[in-house]
């Protein structure tokens, strides 16, 4: 019997297997999508386009901003920060909102309980509830807490120098998540997606040590939230993660993505490795093969994906980070179409160890 | 003694200690030891050591960052000393920026602090740069090395473009040049004619070192 999009990402994330490996990306470019399907909605598109499941991403559908100059396009985010954007959707940070230590006694956090946030994510349950995964999403602490809060440099620096105050700015930012989570969770969203990269090509952007200490508690109070309210929750990072995959397998994830090829990580080894206990997401490099290679190489890529992490279920087949603005249009098809083709379980890809 | 204050120093650039640093090169210098000398044997030696351990994956950026401002602060104290003597300390002039439509900067900004905790002279152009823009400054500065970052995928071609831009206007040739940012790869490097590629910002610093020993 054919499964529905949601029953194929649970089943996923479960490390189950579905009727056929699930599809879905963190975000597709307005750009691809229109390139693809001229007129359509977001929401038009990922039905025409038969993903599984969509990401409602905080950073567009709840958080608030205000313009500062728009002639530069800089905004102020809803934490006091400055963003300004290029060419992609998400904009990047330019200025703190805590600048000295003192800021922070009279800093007031936004407040998650508005119910303007959850618009976005409404309109996409009474689309889609029961039949595609609509996927509830928060930033990570971590991300937050550095780049809008404290800023990468001040964030780090404190790590070594002032740990108390980087308990203070992501205790601020974890009530804050506590409780778009829980929202987002009890209007019916099906999964929790938490983004914000842990790692850069070479490995953790700090140590394990200060890993283990500022970043991973955060990560999982959130995680087990979800799960108290029956949840499944996937973790996004970049990067190569190998250092710290331990740790991030003890907060209680379901899923990974994208498992970064871009950053020598190896889908069929963190298979072998964790497969029993996550579910691989992703790794079809969206830098490499979805940007300029043929669409004969995005279906071999896709091919070897399924082969190396689709057995005994638990892979939904993803870009290895979004279907961004570079990305070729034909490429992005091709890849649909070859995960349908070559997902179907069970399996005939002779794959299996 | 002075054996002894400069691995003070090593160490404490090691560590990360600002404090410490400062103290110890105040003390150096009354003790009568050269600006110069104090950078050389032992400020320098201390931040090639946390870009080794940094490239062997024991320092991660927080350690990188917090050494590379302890070095900062002992140059601050060393170099009002060395301009009064008529002396500088620059091993070579290095040109930064990232390129057209991308505007990242954390990784620029790492590579300029270590380039600069090294000895470099840094002129960081910023984000967003057009090619024009950096030809103008190639063709009225003198630099050594000039690094282009791009942290996007989408902003790979504009690293192209830069440096076809150099060619056309007939800069190529006044640069070495290096290439480093996420998405980038040695192959990539190739394939737009640039010199080197750097992986990370130790990577860089030496790599620089290395075009600029070629050229010298």
């Amino acid at each position: 019997m054919t499964m529905t999009g949601v029953e194929r990402i649970l089943k996923a994330l479960n490390r189950e297997e579905p009727d056929t490996v699930p599809h879905m990306e963190l975000g597709v470019d307005g750009k691809v999508r229109e390139a693809l399907l001229p007129g359509a909605s977001y929401k038009d598109f990922v039905e025409t386009m038969g993903l599984d499941g969509n990401v409602i991403f905080d950073k567009v559908a709840s958080w608030s901003y205000e313009a500062v100059d728009e002639s530069k396009r800089i905004f102020r985010d809803q934490w006091g920060a400055l963003v300004q954007y290029g060419s992609e959707t998400i904009g990047h940070p330019i200025e703190p909102a805590i600048k000295r230590e003192r800021d922070l006694d009279r800093y007031a956090p936004p407040d998650p309980d508005e119910q303007w946030r959850y618009r976005s994510l409404k309109s996409w349950l009474r689309r889609f509830k029961g039949d595609r995964a609509v996927i509830a999403h928060v930033t990570d602490v971590f991300d937050i807490a550095r780049e809008s809060l404290l800023g990468d440099v001040a964030y780090y620096e404190a790590m070594i120098e002032n740990p108390e105050l980087i308990d203070r700015v992501n205790e601020i930012v974890l009530r804050y998540n506590l409780r778009s989570i829980k929202n987002q969770i009890e209007l019916g969203a099906d999964a929790l997606a938490i983004t914000g990269d842990f790692a850069m090509t070479n490995g953790p952007m700090v140590s394990p040590k200060h890993t283990a200490r500022f970043l991973i508690p955060a990560l999982k109070e959130q995680v087990a939230l979800a799960h108290s309210l029956k949840v499944p929750v996937f973790k996004h990072t970049d990067g190569n993660v190998t250092r710290i995959l331990d740790m991030l397998v003890e907060t209680g994830i379901d899923g990974l993505h994208p498992i970064d090829p871009m950053a020598g990580m190896d889908l069929g080894e963190v298979k072998r490795r964790y497969g029993k206990r996550l579910c691989l997401m992703g790794n079809i490099n969206c830098g490499a093969t979805l940007s300029w290679k043929s669409t004969e190489e995005v279906r071999q890529e896709v091919k070897e994906a399924i082969r190396k992490a689709g057995y005994g279920g638990g892979y939904i087949c993803m870009s290895s980070n979004s279907i961004h603005s570079g990305v070729k249009p034909d490429n992005y098809a091709a890849m649909v179409r070859a995960i349908r083709e070559l997902g179907k379980y069970p399996l005939q890809l002779n794959a299996f160890p | 003694m002075e054996a002894s204050i400069l691995e003070d120093l090593k160490s404490c650039i090691i560590q990360g200690r600002r404090d410490d640093t400062v103290r110890f090169t105040k003390e150096a210098m009354e003790q009568g030891l050269q600006g110069i000398e104090i950078i050389q044997k032992g400020l320098i030696p201390g931040i090639r050591a946390v870009g080794e351990l940094f490239g062997s994956g024991e320092y991660y950026l927080p350690e990188l960052l917090v050494s590379g401002k302890s070095m900062q602060a002992a140059l601050e104290v060393i170099e009002p000393v060395l301009s009064k003597a008529g002396q500088s300390f620059s091993v070579g002039n290095f040109l930064i920026g990232t390129v057209k439509g991308d505007i990242h900067d954390i990784g620029k900004n790492i590579v300029i602090m270590m380039l600069k905790g090294n000895g470099w002279n840094v002129t960081d152009l910023g984000v967003d740069v057009p090619p024009e823009k950096f030809c103008s400054a190639i063709q009225e500065g003198n630099h050594d090395v000039f690094g282009i970052s791009t942290l996007l995928t989408v902003t790979m071609p504009a690293a192209a473009q830069t440096i076809q831009a150099l060619r056309e206007a007939g800069l190529r040739d006044r640069v070495k040049i290096m290439i480093g940012g996420a998405p980038v790869t040695q192959e990539f490097a190739d394939k737009i004619g640039a010199d080197q590629y750097a992986k990370d910002a130790w990577e860089a610093v030496q790599k620089a070192q290395r075009l600029l020993d070629q050229s010298r």
